[in-house]
Parts: structure tokens; sequence; C-alpha cells
């Protein structure tokens, strides 16, 4: 049983996009690195646009994946994007420690490589034969490990393990002692920003396909998703940074997220063939 | 090429050149495990290895009936594979995670619990399932695929409905059902508990902290992995068989030695990159 799922042709070519959404959030990646000269994490909220931006990319790539008819429904690939993007993040972590200012970069380069076998597994081991499968499950695992590398941008101000796997937490005044449990990873709270990047992701395309899919209408969709799923992010963040800088992620979120949902709605009224203000039934007063 | 050019009915048989490849990956990430890392990393991988593969072999029990079931047009469960298998794998994690938190017991007990955790949800999502379709929808459970329930020999054709490719859940899917949320809350668990050991003893000297500090660290990384690999591999094997399945009986069943031949070696090269993290 295949569905057929439609998409609208022409609009900006997928290259564009690609170039645009990687060349962005590797910028963001790499501003949040100003935390470090600055006296709190005013950069944090980097992340989050690079969240934004690897998101528009990801929802072209899906939207180019699925057009084939892919079967198993639109959210599975968003799960395959993270489920091997968070294993290339996590190592890309650990590699900066090594060699700072390289997780970025190193969460392409394993996202490229977990993803490129997974497609290919994907296309010739279980004979998918689809002719865009292995470049799109490879961008999607990069998607996936540079969302998830910007959310964690904005909860923890930055992306060493070290920084991830300890906190300091202050006892009696002065004294300080590190904290495990404490951390971002000792919460598991990559498990949150896990689903709520991948549900970001695989919501715009399954919620528009449809005939009358029009590109411009689906990305500004992932944009919303990702400035909504960025405003729980910075909420998150007010445990782990400075206060300023978690408002300041705050405010950056709620703001993206109102003007890319007004556009969105605007773009929903150009699309419709027509628009009724409907007003809630009124009970009728006065009749038991 | 367009869309409707491009078949994605997923073909019959193995791709031999393809599947040496896979093995030969397996092999590779196996011997670089066993270079660079300590011996506890290699049978980590492999434990991760088997886990992938029962996941992947798990998913092809499981009736996934995706949105015709919805409208009471095919059998199987209304959702996709990545849902129920998310659902069956993390409520096996769950079970097989309370399990391995206790020292007193053994490999054994953690992996029996994982598959009990897998199971018990697919066969109360089963039951659900059956409660809805029949008594909220008032449709007869009947099989499209086959004309005799393989277990019970029940009659299917009389009861299904015309234009339609059966619906509900007959005998044989909720029995596979559950055998598949035992295989895949077995899997998952079994990634869970081989990280989890592997971290447990290499996190202290790398973080130069006491073992039972770092016990949240461990916790937190071998479950996300083991949530990340789940997901691989379901979503992998929910590919072979092109999205639905009405279970063991279905046709489709017999495509199962690629996925296991596919998620072996999509575990092997994710276990990899999940052993390194402990060893850069």
């Amino acid at each position: 049983m295949t569905v057929q799922v439609t998409a609208s042709e022409g609009g900006i070519p997928h290259n564009t996009i690609m170039a645009v959404g990687l060349v962005g959030s590797l910028v963001c990646l790499y501003l949040t690195y100003a935390n470090q000269f600055l006296n709190a994490e005013y950069a944090a909220f980097f992340g989050g646009l690079a969240a934004v931006f690897a998101l528009l990319w990801g929802t072209d790539t899906i939207k180019h994946l699925c057009s084939y008819g892919i079967g198993t429904g639109v959210p599975s690939a968003g799960m395959i994007a993270f489920g091997t993007g968070v294993i290339a993040m996590l190592l890309a972590t650990k590699v900066e420690t090594v060699m700072p200012y390289s997780a970025p970069i190193a969460a392409v380069i394993f996202g490229a490589i977990v993803g490129a076998v997974s497609g290919w597994i994907a296309n010739s081991v279980l004979k998918m034969n689809i002719p865009v499968m292995v470049r799109s499950i490879t961008e999607m695992a990069i998607i996936g490990a540079i969302v998830l590398m910007g959310f964690t941008a904005v909860m923890a101000g930055g992306f060493s393990f070290d920084t991830l796997a300890v906190q300091e937490i202050a006892i009696l005044g002065p004294l300080t002692m590190p904290s495990y449990a404490g951390s971002l990873l000792g919460g598991c709270l990559l498990a949150v920003s896990f689903m709520l990047g991948s549900i970001a992701l695989q919501h715009p395309f399954n919620a528009c396909l449809g005939p009358g899919e029009q590109q411009d209408r689906t990305l500004m969709l992932a944009a919303e998703c990702g400035f909504l799923s960025m405003i729980v992010v910075a909420v998150i963040s007010f445990a782990f940074v400075a206060f300023a800088a978690a408002m300041l992620s705050l405010i950056i979120a709620v703001v993206g997220f109102v003007y890319t949902y007004i556009r969105f709605i605007e773009l929903s009224k150009r699309d419709a063939f027509a628009w009724l203000d409907a007003k809630p039934i009124l009970e009728p007063e006065g009749e038991d | 090429m367009t869309a409707i050019e491009a078949s994605s009915s997923g073909g019959e048989g193995i791709n031999p050149v393809a599947s040496v490849i896979a093995i030969v990956l397996i092999l590779i990430a196996i011997a670089i495990a066993y270079f660079i890392a300590p011996p506890v990393a290699v049978s980590a991988l492999i434990g991760v290895i088997v886990g992938g593969l029962l996941i992947g072999f798990g998913v092809h029990f499981v009736p996934v009936g995706g949105a015709p079931a919805a409208m009471g047009q095919s059998p199987g469960i209304a959702t996709g594979v990545a849902m129920l298998a998310a659902g069956a794998g993390l409520a096996g994690l769950f079970g097989g995670a309370w399990a391995a938190a206790n020292p007193e017991f053994g490999f054994a007990i953690v992996i029996a619990s994982g598959a009990i955790g897998g199971g018990l949800l697919m066969a109360i999502t089963c039951l659900m399932v059956n409660i809805v379709y029949i008594f909220g929808m008032g449709i007869p459970a009947a099989s499209g695929k086959v004309a005799k329930d393989p277990i019970t020999g029940d009659t299917q054709e009389a009861y299904k409905s015309q234009g339609t490719e059966g619906h509900g859940l007959p005998f044989i899917s909720y029995v596979g059902g559950v055998i598949g949320g035992l295989l895949g809350g077995a899997g998952g668990t079994l990634i869970y508990y081989e990280l989890l050991k592997l971290y447990s003893e290499l996190l202290p000297s790398i973080l130069s902290a006491e073992a039972a500090q770092v016990v949240p660290i461990a916790v937190s990384l071998a479950g996300i992995f083991a949530i990340g690999m789940f997901l691989v591999n379901a979503v992998l094997a929910a590919y072979n068989i092109t999205g639905t399945i009405e279970g063991p009986h279905d046709p489709k069943f017999k495509r199962f030695p690629r996925a296991i031949i596919g998620c072996a070696t999509a575990s092997a090269v994710c276990g990899l990159f999940a052993i390194l993290i402990v060893v850069v």
C-alpha cells in the first residue's frame, strides 16, 4: 500500500535551500562560541537559530524523499533523522573536548557517515530503489545532529561533553561541588530536545502535503515549528545559563514564533479557496 | 525520473552484492572496536548488533495498518511503524531499565523484563484496538491475506467486507503483535544494558569521578543511544515492509532476512560510534 504523496514543483531549488541551511546553521553554531568571551551566555540563542535553519533545510529534504511514496508515512523520516543524528551529535561533543572548536564540523561529518550507511542499507540491502534515498537520509542525519546541537547550545550555552556532563552547584554560598545528576546529560534533557526536534522536522510537510502544497507555506510552517520548539528549550535553559541570557533566548524564540505564525496564517489564507472567519456557536439565551 | 516511475514496492529476494558488503561492514566495525577499544567494548558492540537485529526481526511480526486501517479498510493497528515501535520499545526499555538498576538481577532477568514490557504494551494495544474496531466501528476481525487463520483455523473470507483488504486484528495478527513486542523490547533492552555496562565501567576514569556519581550520565547516555538505535532499526525494518504488514502470515514477512542484515549493519555502525564516545 503506497499512498501517493503530492508535492509542489518549482520554487527555490533544493540545492540552494541545502546550501543556505548548512552554511547558515554552521555559522550560527560557531557564533555560540562567543559565549566564552562574554560574561554571560548571551550568544546561546544562536543555537536556536541554527536549529531553525536546519529545520528549513530538513523540511525540504523530507519533501523530496516523501514525494517518492516511501510507504511508511512522513514521521518515520523524522525519527530516523534524529535516531542517527543523536549518535553523531554526542560523538561530536566528545571530540570537542579533544579538539576545541571542532564540534559543528565533526557533527556534520559523523552525521554524513551514519546517514550514508543507513541510506545505503535502505536503498540497496532493503531494495527500496529510490534515487534520492542515500542523499536524503545523509542530509537528514546531518540535520538531526545540527538541530540537537543547536538546542543543546541554547540550553547549556555550549556543547562540549564536559559542559553537558557536569553542572557546578553552589552550596553554602562560595562553595561549589560538581553535580552529574543535575547536568544536561544527567537529566536526560537530550531526550526532550530529541522529540522537540523530530516533531518540528516531521510535522511541516506532513501537515502541508497535498495537491495545494506551496513551498513558501511549508517552509514558513517549518520555521514556526522550529521557534515553537525553541521556546520550550529556552525555558529549560533557565536552569543552566544566566537569567539574562535565558531571557534573551526566550524573547527571540517568542518573537520568531509570533512572526512566523502570523505569516503562516497569511499564506494559508492566500492558498485557501475561501476563508470564513468562523465565530464560536453562541448558545441561545433564555431557552432551557 | 518521476515519483511514479520509481517503484518503491520493495521487490522480493535479497540483493547478494549489497548483503555481502553489509556483512563486511559489520566485520570492519567489530575489527575497529577490537583494535582501539578495551575488550569490554567488543562484547558490547556484539550485544548492540544482536539487539538491533532482534528489533528489525520483531517489527515484521507487528500488525501495522497505517492510514487504511484507521478507516477499517485493511487489518492492523491504525498507525505507522515508527509510533508502534517507539511505544513498544520505550515500554520495554522502562521494564529493562528498572531491572538493570538492581544489581541483584542478572542478564537474563534484565532482558526478560524488557521483553515482557514490550510484549505487554503490544498485548494491551492490540486488545484495545480490537475493542474499538468491534464495539466502536462495528466491524469483525478478518484477514485479507489468508483464507484460514493459521493458528485457530477460522475462515476469514465470509467476514471480509467487499472492497477492503480485511479489517480488525485476527487472532494471528494479535499473536504476531505480542511476539513482535517481546522481540523488540528484548532487543532495545539488550542495547541499553550492554551500553550501560560499558559506560559504567569506563566513564568514571574519563570524568575522573567516583562510579556512583556518574551513574546518571551512564544511564542517560545508554538510554538516549538505545532510543536512537531503536528508531533507526525500526524505521529501516518499516522501509523493508514498505509501511504496512498484517503479521507473520503476511507474504511480506518473507522479506525479513534482508532486514536482519540491514539492521545488524546499521546497529554495528551506530554501536561503533556509541563506543567511540568513551574511547576518543
